[in-house]
């Protein structure tokens, strides 16, 4: 992980805007990130200080202070995100990627944030979760007159209560988010906090869901539910970054879900309680232990435990759909077909077919087939031992009693001690099933079952 | 006559007939010269028919057989021992094809018809014995039609002009057995390649029903998706045998065509029609081509021409239609008495008194015969002109749409095939969507060689419209859309 200085004119960052110079005079230069890489944790420069996060796969915007005041700008445009290698998708979001930039401040700073809108249509920005005048709140129409394209609005408000927040447009609202709109928000407490305890490790991330046709690159918005791309700071598994700690660190995780779905986010091999929500720290009598909390639509969650534990352990989605890629959802499923002379005779008109599904889907975690262009396959990502036969909302949390303070770099594969990794039964070979000959229920007309369920009008209502 | 000074004399006389006034009596004086040469040509005028359709595109550079013998059959054996190219079955059509005898001998006729016409009336010699008492009286007369013999060179001269014309038909006939053929070689390739095809279309929908039937067993699909597969498999049999009859319909045609029968009508055909022209030809201007090189229309202007001839004769014979002159030598006997011999000679002369018919009805047949086949010359012209720009037209649009599904249409399905395949690979879609883009692609190709094969027609048509006759209404260009066939799975 590359360490980054992110103020303005910094050789890193790309300033890609059109707005001319003496129209910016003003306002803050906007910097704009071009990598998909998880940025070093920003410490802050100058303010006050605070324990900064770590944005999975993204990075937090760099500020000026202006008279005692942190401005920030936020460019809404649109971007290509690298979902995961070779996948890219045409997205709209802020400063070059999107989710955007993590936005960073400490409880009871002045803020003063500039939006400028590079959409062909307009939009604004609403601070999920912050107290703030309400003509700060961002619904365009309601509080605020819509920011047109090309032009830049301001919002100025104080950073009032620490926490977790996110901030998203609330314009075309669906059409926005769904094209990956989203920004992540931390609030620092401006001391120490009783609820909020010093962690050595805070990471964060925002659940997306996007619609995007395999081999085509832009999300198709007006899906409801039927999405195909489930993902983690906008990468999909093996392309997310893992979660990378030392042995003994209190780990801090931070999750928003701005997707369509509630989301109940898993992690193997240790207890956590939820210390916070978008509506603050969760007071202690209130917490309970978990190994999953269902991050509902709109809602914001943050994990803490001590990772005691060493190894490679699972952080995911525990929504099966939602650790696979893309999938044909009216595929049948194949289980128990027998494909005899079948396949033989589709592969005459067909040459490069290939039996799967008959057997499971494991299949298609283990061949590797062409699929079609900028799609990433259903299940893939392996791990020491084979196919992980994952995909999507999936990543792992790294514990490591070598790993540095501070150091964020991924450890490779865990080193099991011996003794230690599940491992065969010698002589115990049992054959798998076999088909079974006999007819299934649904083939049996005279199935007493299916005799039963027959609507048969007089049997069923005269009684 | 005496048969050499006949031949001496045919020469000069046969081919040019003068009509001046100065040579009328000489022409008349050598009537019996003229009557004389008209004889039956050995090959009832075939070599002029080759002469006509010589170098025309549609012979595949053949001649026409007027009589098969049996070095044209061995020619034909050995033709038929390769699969069959369009140039071979038409070389088959015309050399063994009952079309072109058929031809020939019609023109045959109209070589008798001629040398009938051009023939001199024999003379008739009427002998009669009558008895009266002892007196015997024999009377001999031989007697012309000298209206016949008066107008013969009028008759000989249409004689001649109606063969010529019959000549210009039966190269028509030739031309046409020639595009037929190619036409119904065309149908029986395209018709044989199209049921490769939806043999293959069937048996994806078999593998495609197979399977349903399997998944239905062990549980994963219901009956309504099972059955859906199957009635997919139904149509695409009902289909094939549609095609499969086609093939042996076409394929019979062209056999018939061929005057094929026995171990000669199981000959192979190539798999595939051929490959379409690089380019369109450059024509000029089609109708100007058509009007002059059409057969039908030159066929028009000699029967013009011909009915203009016998509009004069039957000018000159409207009144006097009939005159026999006769030469009459009467001898008496008496035998009784003094047996006495008295000889009278003298002549008779037959002649109509035209009081009731004084030839009108005559002259007004021949005028409106000769109106109506000016109206047909005209007729004749306005159809080559009109065929020849409609089918330069088909030509074109049949070729522009056969290139297209040669260019676009085949490569854009192969390409969904591609990606259907691919998202197959990926679990994106079933292996029924797969097998329904399979099947999709494979009419595609079948519309592919109907579009080929309505290309080869129109271009057979164009041949015949700019260089032989009416093709007798256009092959309208048949079109079958499949690329935007949906490719559902059934489910
Ligand atoms: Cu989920």
């Amino acid at each position: 992980m590359n360490r980054r200085n992110f103020f303005a004119g910094a050789a890193t960052a790309v300033a890609a805007t059109s707005v001319s110079r003496v129209a910016m005079a003003a306002l803050p230069e906007p910097v704009s990130q071009g990598s998909t890489a998880t940025a070093a944790p920003l410490v802050p420069p100058n303010g006050r200080p605070y324990n900064p996060v770590v944005t999975l796969n993204g990075w937090t915007l760099p500020w000026r202070m202006n008279a005692g005041v942190k401005e920030f700008h936020l460019v809404a445009e649109p971007v290509v995100r690298e979902m995961a290698p070779g996948f890219k998708v045409n997205m709209w979001g802020y400063n070059g990627q999107s989710p955007g930039p993590t936005i960073e401040v400490v409880e009871g700073d002045r803020l003063r944030i500039f939006v400028t809108n590079r959409l062909p249509e307009h939009t604004t920005v609403h601070w999920h979760g912050q107290r703030l005048p309400n003509g700060m709140d961002g619904v365009g129409g309601i509080t605020q007159p819509h920011i047109p394209p090309g032009k830049t609005f301001v919002y100025e408000f104080t950073a009032r209560r620490p926490g977790t927040f996110m901030y998203h447009p609330h314009a075309d609202e669906m059409v926005q988010m769904a094209m990956g709109m989203m920004g992540f928000w931390v609030t620092h407490p401006k001391e120490s906090h009783p609820l909020i305890d010093p962690v050595q490790r805070d990471f964060c991330f925002l659940l997306g869901s996007f619609d995007v046709e395999p081999g085509s690159a832009t999300p198709k918005v007006n899906t409801m539910t039927d999405f195909n791309i489930w993902s983690f700071n906008s990468r999909v598994f093996p392309a997310i970054d893992t979660l990378n700690v030392r042995k003994g660190d209190r780990v801090r995780i931070r999750v928003g879900n701005l997707t369509m779905t509630n989301h109940p986010i898993h992690i193997h091999g240790h207890e956590f309680e939820v210390t916070g929500t978008d509506g603050g720290p969760v007071p202690r009598t209130a917490r309970w232990p978990e190994v999953s909390v269902d991050v509902a639509v709109g809602q914001m969650r943050q994990m803490e435990f001590i990772a005691d534990e060493e190894g490679d352990w699972s952080l995911h989605c525990h929504k099966a759909h939602h650790t696979m890629g893309p999938m044909g959802h009216d595929v049948p499923t194949m289980i128990g077909v027998d494909h005899k002379g079948v396949a033989e005779k589709i592969r005459k008109l067909v040459p490069d077919y290939m039996v799967m599904g008959d057997k499971g889907m494991a299949d298609m975690g283990e061949m590797e087939m062409p699929i079609p262009d900028n799609t990433v396959p259903m299940m893939t990502g392996t791990g020491p031992f084979g196919s992980a036969e994952m995909g999507g909302m999936f990543t792992l949390l790294k514990v490591r009693r070598d790993q540095k303070p501070g150091d964020y770099r991924d450890p490779g594969w865990f080193k099991h001690p011996p003794g230690t990794v599940a491992r065969e039964v010698p002589n115990a070979n049992m054959p798998p099933a076999t088909r079974k000959e006999t007819p299934a229920p649904s083939m049996k007309n005279s199935s007493p079952d299916a005799t039963v369920r027959k609507p048969s009008g007089s049997g069923a209502h005269n009684h | 006559m005496n048969p050499i000074v006949r031949r001496q004399l045919a020469g000069p006389l046969c081919y040019r007939r003068s009509s001046t006034p100065l040579k009328r009596a000489a022409a008349f004086a050598s009537v019996l010269i003229l009557a004389g040469c008209a004889s039956l040509s050995p090959d009832g005028g075939s070599a002029d028919v080759q002469a006509l359709v010589n170098g025309n595109p549609l012979m595949a550079g053949t001649t026409a057989q007027r009589a098969p013998d049996e070095a044209s059959q061995k020619s034909v054996d050995a033709l038929l021992a390769k699969p069959l190219d369009v140039e071979a079955a038409v070389r088959i059509a015309l050399i063994n094809g009952p079309r072109v005898q058929d031809a020939f001998a019609t023109l045959q006729l109209s070589d008798a018809d001629r040398v009938q016409a051009a023939s001199l009336p024999n003379p008739v010699l009427s002998f009669s014995r009558l008895a009266q008492g002892s007196e015997r009286e024999f009377e001999r007369m031989l007697s012309f039609n000298v209206v016949g013999l008066v107008t013969l060179p009028w008759q000989a001269r249409w004689a001649g002009q109606r063969h010529e014309a019959a000549k210009l038909q039966a190269a028509q006939s030739v031309l046409m057995l020639a595009a037929d053929t190619r036409r119904a070689w065309v149908r029986a390739v395209a018709a044989q390649q199209s049921v490769v095809y939806l043999r293959d279309a069937k048996e994806a929908a078999e593998a495609g029903a197979e399977l349903a039937h399997r998944m239905a067993q062990v549980g994963n699909w219901s009956a309504l998706q099972r059955t859906r597969e199957q009635l997919l498999l139904a149509d695409a049999s009902a289909q094939l045998a549609r095609a499969e009859q086609a093939a042996v319909a076409s394929r019979e045609q062209l056999t018939r065509l061929m005057g094929l029968s026995g171990a000669r009508a199981s000959y192979t055909l190539p798999d595939r029609l051929p490959p379409l022209p690089q380019a369109a030809p450059e024509l000029g201007d089609v109708q100007a081509l058509a009007l002059r090189d059409r057969l039908d229309v030159r066929s028009a202007q000699a029967q013009n021409t011909a009915v203009a001839g016998s509009l004069g004769l039957t000018r000159a014979t409207s009144v006097i239609n009939a005159m026999e002159l006769g030469v009459v030598r009467n001898t008496t006997f008496d035998n009784d008495a003094d047996r006495t011999k008295k000889t009278k000679r003298g002549f008779e002369l037959d002649l109509p008194i035209p009081i009731f018919d004084w030839g009108q009805a005559r002259n007004g047949r021949a005028e409106a015969q000769y109106l109506q086949s000016a109206a047909r010359v005209r007729d004749v012209g306005v159809l080559a002109a009109s065929e020849a720009r409609e089918a330069w037209q088909g030509w074109n649009t049949a070729y522009a749409i056969a290139r297209r599904y040669r260019d676009e249409v085949l490569p854009l399905r192969k390409k969904v095939n591609e990606e259907m395949v691919l998202r197959y690979n990926g679990m994106l879609a079933s292996v029924w969507e797969l097998l329904g883009e399979t099947r999709a692609s494979m009419l595609a190709v079948n519309a592919g060689i109907e579009a080929q094969r309505d290309f080869w027609l129109a271009d057979t048509d164009l041949q015949l419209v700019l260089t032989g006759s009416s093709p007798g209404g256009m092959t309208a260009a048949q079109t079958a859309s499949a690329s935007d066939a949906p490719a559902t799975g059934g489910h």
